[in-house]
């Protein structure tokens, strides 16, 4: 003890900023989790600190459960869910929330999910449970409104897809990793065909309805300025009858990583720039090598001091822009994907591009990194996850992912340690295991015929 | 079958409902069937903040806020695109992005590896009116921060290297905003609102070709110093830590940004005008319309939020009803207002399909007269005014919006108690007052609208509605004509074509390099034209154009090579088709490429362009659009030769009177000198960004 106090002392004086949390992790979460007898899952998380609180709905469903002929469909149907129910009129649920001043609100569909959440001043947390109860147990799907939002939907397909550079191999082609053959749910695109949205019809939406938006496939989580037993009493209330629905059929993927190099030349006339795209498959996100690929994607491709930006941006000057993505639309329960992306510099020819991205992509897998990359990685991923709680929904959103992709909410104070145990070693296997040529896929963007 | 148990429920439901509500005062524990009523709102304090100015000028506020372990600093100054001397727009931007690259002691890579190896960010960012620097540190790293934001705001070292590699990226995203329409319609929005005035110009390839070193050192020291500028700490660190760190770090540095003139008033507008971006092939049309508005302290500033709230800034406002909802024209369509340092401005936007572009203009127009003459309903503006006064904790949530807040007003010079007193000033508004605010404020009859999408299928019904200006991407003016001409053949005049041969010296840097020929030759069935070109042991090449009697194309052969390379092109031209290959040589060696494409009737082979020069119907302000084809790109585009001016020009063949024509849509723009008396000859070509010419001997 004696020799231990002045260490001790001179520690804390050293110390010129005292802080009032943890320095070195994001704060605890405290979680409280129950069901109600329908199956609805409910997550509550208490905080003072801001006058508002989140409600969040997240529905186990994504593209990954539509069916051939219908892609796309997930995401349509969520359009779906903002045109009114029983006690709403169409028109009215967007009214009512921004006139309660939530702002923000809003829903969106992945491969593995749809949420639909809002933000709320905490007086209103009464709106925003009711409105999702109301949707839940009595949406209104009728002609007119799937008509209506089946025309938002193909021009928002324009919009993303069509008429703006580089997203058509994003949304799309990046799908091509995968064989419809052997894992359909993956090897579709979230925004799904043209040709599917039309043959989409108001009866296949009743039908998903009923199978998907049941409250044993849905969970809600409150998090933020609320009080629990109102918040329980007011679940009970909204959520208690709506009746309980089948047991979705199970998602069938039977693909594994290393099927097999591909490559294709994507036409974009609206890419100025000519791009080169590798795609690789990854593992689930429960999957121990999952935060080694996490802090590889950021080795690789986040900040001025990034492998990519160092190397082909700065140094060889290749590139404009290389961002890197472990799953760009959120995490998986099936087979993921990494994505390396680079758009050319002036003059730059995509075979050169393609191939200074393919040595700096090998280089992890035969050489390593250093401990600084690692440290900075952690680092990273320390900052972005404590950044990433500052309000009630980032809270929210972390506790579905969670809940939806470890199986539990309380791994929201896990996942971090799962992170932070990764080794240089571990990064250097996982980008050996995956970043691997017979293991990608190779899109070349050009605006032109090659 | 759950629709079935839900009916049933609902049923059952309603039924016990009405019983209940008859019978008991226990029928609030029932669900319920309409929205329920809000818990009565919190008084919403700003929260609180600190403030002080250090000796040298520096305004220092720091916003605390200890619930998670992060602090942001940023360090504003007035040093936006505004200053930017003329013909050097991207300045601002250059001179933020070259802050982190080089500073004190660090290297650029140095400084990122500091920042980002403790997880942290630092960088620079410049908008119309100031430049920001900030850092985002975790608390133990905070002195770090101070550190780096005193090296980049106050030493920056501006390596020669790092501005030609910044340049190099910005040109590359500049070419990628500019192939996005809603970028190039936000430009030409800016371009014909703001007119002479500062706020109108962005960059261009030019201007930012144009800035050296010397002139962001020259910006740094006039316009980065610490009088006037606002440095804002929020988060994890005590007013008292944050002092001490900002004397420390900012200590020795002194002295006040020099004065700059006034920018000039935005033009005055009187009618509705449509500026029509001809963006070909566009499935989309982006539509921005508006005016511009008041300084940022006008006192009619909270008014016309509570109007344009009910106009557009939300999902739940008229516009995005009416547009979307109603129409479903558009996947979103939304009204804001911009509140600059001067004046600011007021837009509607929208993205639509081609088709209903015209519409969607006319039904904007309705809806700004309409906020402008009628007053709002009391429901109507009940709604917004609650959804404005309730979202209010929303804006203030993170350590960082507070932060972002503070630093806004102060910037804008807004009283100082505007953020405490915000919420009641705006709760105070009448529909009355917004109606008037609105009639000042939103310019339904004297607007401005800028539209880009394909002019060929939009530009009639956009002349019903208000007059058009035609323009290029560029902001070029483009006649109307020249859209109809896009889809059909040149109007050419045969009568005017001679049989001639001319020689042509290369110029490579003011030194004769080598030569062309060209000869046209009138025979059975139409015409030949032929251009041998040899330069240096570079290029030696002929190529054959054979045409109909129109000058329809018919064949193009191509021999000889490039860089050593062969060369080789033979492709025909016949019943809507171009078929044949092309051997070109590229730096990774010759490419073939096979041809079979459908193409529109009076399609040009790129090659032709000077062959058919003497017959077109030349004058000053001669506009031709052409469709022509390129063998060696493999593909189809719309290219224009535009007159530019009329001049005199001196070639080894003599002096001439001569139309310069722009060609562009290709590779490389390129000019040609175009004799202005008949028969027009061809008597010097350049080629934008190479030190090559062309000039007649004979």
């Amino acid at each position: 003890m004696r020799r231990l106090l002045p260490a001790l002392a001179c520690a804390t004086l050293a110390l010129p900023l005292p802080s009032s949390a943890s320095a070195q992790e994001p704060g605890r979460i405290t979680v409280d989790r129950y069901s109600l007898p329908n199956g609805l899952t409910v997550i509550l998380a208490e905080n003072h600190s801001t006058q508002v609180v989140a409600v969040d709905v997240w529905y186990n469903v994504g593209s990954r459960n539509e069916r051939s002929g219908r892609t796309g469909f997930a995401h349509l149907f969520e359009h779906m869910m903002f045109q009114g129910s029983e006690g709403v009129k169409k028109g009215d649920h967007m009214a009512l929330l921004t006139r309660a001043g939530s702002q923000g609100f809003n829903g969106s569909t992945t491969e593995d999910r749809t949420n639909y959440f809002q933000p709320l001043p905490s007086n209103r947390l009464n709106l925003g449970l009711w409105l999702e109860a109301d949707r839940m147990r009595s949406l209104s799907i009728t002609d007119s409104n799937f008509t209506n939002q089946r025309e938002v939907v193909k021009e928002e397909r324009r919009m993303r897809v069509d008429n703006q550079p580089y997203t058509r191999a994003l949304f799309e082609e990046m799908y091509g990793i995968m064989d419809s053959a052997t894992c359909f749910p993956y090897a579709h695109s979230i925004i799904g065909s043209m040709d599917d949205l039309n043959a989409a019809k108001t009866s296949d939406v009743k039908e998903f309805f009923d199978l998907y938006y049941a409250p044993n496939n849905a969970t809600l989580v409150v998090a933020g300025d609320f009080d629990s037993a109102e918040a329980k009493r007011l679940i009970s209330l909204y959520f208690s009858d709506v009746p309980r629905g089948k047991t979705p059929p199970p998602v069938p993927c039977t693909a594994s990583v290393n099927s097999g190099p591909r490559r294709k030349n994507v036409l974009d006339p609206k890419a100025n720039l000519p791009a080169v795209m590798a795609i690789y498959r990854i593992p689930a996100y429960d999957h121990a090598d999952y935060p080694a690929l996490e802090l590889l994607s950021t080795i690789l491709g986040q900040g001025e001091s990034s492998r990519f930006n160092r190397a082909l941006a700065r140094e060889q000057k290749l590139a404009v822009a290389t961002p890197v993505f472990a799953n760009p639309f959120g995490p998986r329960r099936g087979p993921g994907v990494f994505l390396l992306l680079a758009i050319a510099n002036q003059g730059i020819k995509t075979d050169t591009l393609e191939k200074a991205m393919a040595v700096e992509a090998a280089k992890i897998g035969r050489e390593g990194i250093t401990n600084a990359e690692l440290t900075k990685a952690q680092n990273a991923y320390r900052a972005t996850t404590i950044s990433g709680r500052e309000t009630p929904l980032e809270v929210a959103e972390a506790l579905q992912r969670a809940n939806l992709f470890l199986g539990n909410p309380e791994a929201v104070n896990t996942d971090f340690a799962r992170h932070m145990a990764v080794s240089a070693d571990d990064v250097k296997r996982v980008a050996a295991t995956y970043l691997r040529p017979d293991n990608a896929l190779t899109l070349i963007i050009t605006s032109e015929a090659k | 079958m759950r629709p079935a148990i839900r009916s049933f429920a609902r049923g059952h439901f309603a039924a016990s409902a009405l019983l209940f509500a008859a019978l008991a005062p226990e029928a609030h524990a029932q669900y319920p069937r309409t929205p329920p009523p809000a818990a009565s709102l919190k008084p919403a304090q700003f929260p609180p903040f600190q403030e002080t100015a250090l000796p040298n000028g520096l305004r220092l506020v720091v916003v605390e806020r200890r619930d998670q372990p992060l602090v942001s600093i940023s360090l504003s100054f007035p040093a936006g695109s505004r200053y930017e001397p003329s013909g050097h727009e991207g300045l601002a931007t250059l001179a933020a992005t070259l802050l982190t690259k080089g500073a004190g002691a660090r290297s650029a890579d140095e400084i990122s590896a500091t920042i980002e190896g403790v997880g942290g960010s630092i960088g620079a960012s410049a908008g119309s009116d100031f430049l920001t620097v900030r850092a985002d540190v975790l608390t133990p790293n905070v002195p770090l921060a101070f550190e780096l934001l005193s090296d980049v705001a106050v030493r920056p070292s501006f390596p020669e290297k790092e501005l030609e590699l910044a340049r190099t990226q910005i040109l590359s995203a500049l070419q990628l905003e500019l192939s996005q329409p809603s970028a190039i319609a936000s430009r030409a929005f800016a371009r014909e609102l703001y007119g002479k005035n500062p706020y109108a110009l962005r960059p261009t390839p030019e201007s930012v070709r144009r800035v050296a070193r010397s002139d962001l050192v020259a910006f740094q020291k006039a316009r980065l110093r610490p009088s006037g500028a606002l440095l804002v700490v929020a988060g994890d660190l005590s007013f008292a830590d944050a002092r001490r760190l900002a004397s420390r770090s900012f200590a020795g540095w002194k002295g006040a940004p020099i004065a700059s003139a006034a920018g000039s008033a935005p033009p005055a507008r009187r009618k509705t005008e449509i500026v029509l971006v001809h963006r070909p092939g566009s499935v989309q049309s982006n539509i921005v319309m508006g005016n511009v508005t008041f300084l940022p302290g006008d006192p009619r500033f909270f008014a016309v939020t509570v109007a344009n709230r009910v106009l557009g800034s939300s999902a739940s406002a008229r516009l995005f009803n009416i547009l979307r909802e109603q129409k479903s024209w558009t996947y979103g369509a939304y009204s804001n207002i911009t509140r600059p340092q001067g004046i600011g401005s007021f837009q509607v936007t929208a993205e639509v399909r081609t088709e209903v572009t015209d519409s969607a203009v006319a039904e904007m127009i309705t809806q700004v007269r309409r906020i402008a003459r009628e007053q709002v309903g009391t429901e109507e503006f009940s709604a917004a005014m609650e959804s404005l006064v309730g979202a209010f904790p929303l804006t203030i949530q993170t350590a960082n919006q507070v932060a972002a807040a503070v630093t806004n007003a102060k910037l804008l010079g807004l009283p100082p108690d505007y953020l405490q007193t915000y919420r009641t000033r705006l709760a105070v508004i009448t529909p009355p007052m917004a109606l008037a605010a609105a009639r000042s404020s939103f310019r339904g009859d004297a607007a401005l609208i800028v539209v880009v999408g394909d002019a060929t299928k939009i530009h009639d019904g956009l002349n019903a509605i208000a007059p058009v200006r035609l323009v290029t991407t560029e902001g070029m003016p483009l006649a109307a004509s020249a859209l109809t001409a896009t889809a059909g053949p040149l109007n050419l005049d045969m009568t005017r074509l001679v049989a001639r041969s001319d020689s042509f010296v290369v110029m490579v840097q003011g030194n004769a390099f080598g030569f062309q020929r060209t000869s046209l030759e009138k025979n059975a069935g139409g015409y030949t034209y032929t251009e041998a070109t040899q330069i240096g042991a570079i290029v030696n090449q002929t190529t054959t154009l054979t045409f109909g009697e129109k000058l329809d194309m018919r064949h193009v052969t191509q021999r000889g090579t490039m860089q050593g390379q062969e060369l080789k092109t033979d492709v025909t031209y016949s019943g809507g088709r171009v078929k044949g290959s092309a051997m070109t040589p590229t730096p990774q060696g010759v490419r073939t490429v096979a041809i079979d494409t459908a193409i529109a009737a009076g399609t040009l082979d790129d090659n032709a362009v000077q062959a058919i020069v003497p017959a077109l119907k030349w004058t000053p302000n001669a506009k031709f659009q052409m469709s022509v084809f390129s063998a060696g790109q493999g593909g189809l585009r719309p290219m224009t030769l535009n007159v530019a001016g009329k001049e005199s020009v001196m070639v080894p063949a003599g002096t001439f009177d001569v139309y310069r024509a722009e060609l562009t849509g290709g590779q490389a723009p390129v000019t040609l000198f175009v004799t202005t008396a008949a028969p027009h000859r061809v008597v010097k070509v350049t080629i934008a960004g190479a030190p090559i010419e062309f000039l007649l001997v004979k």
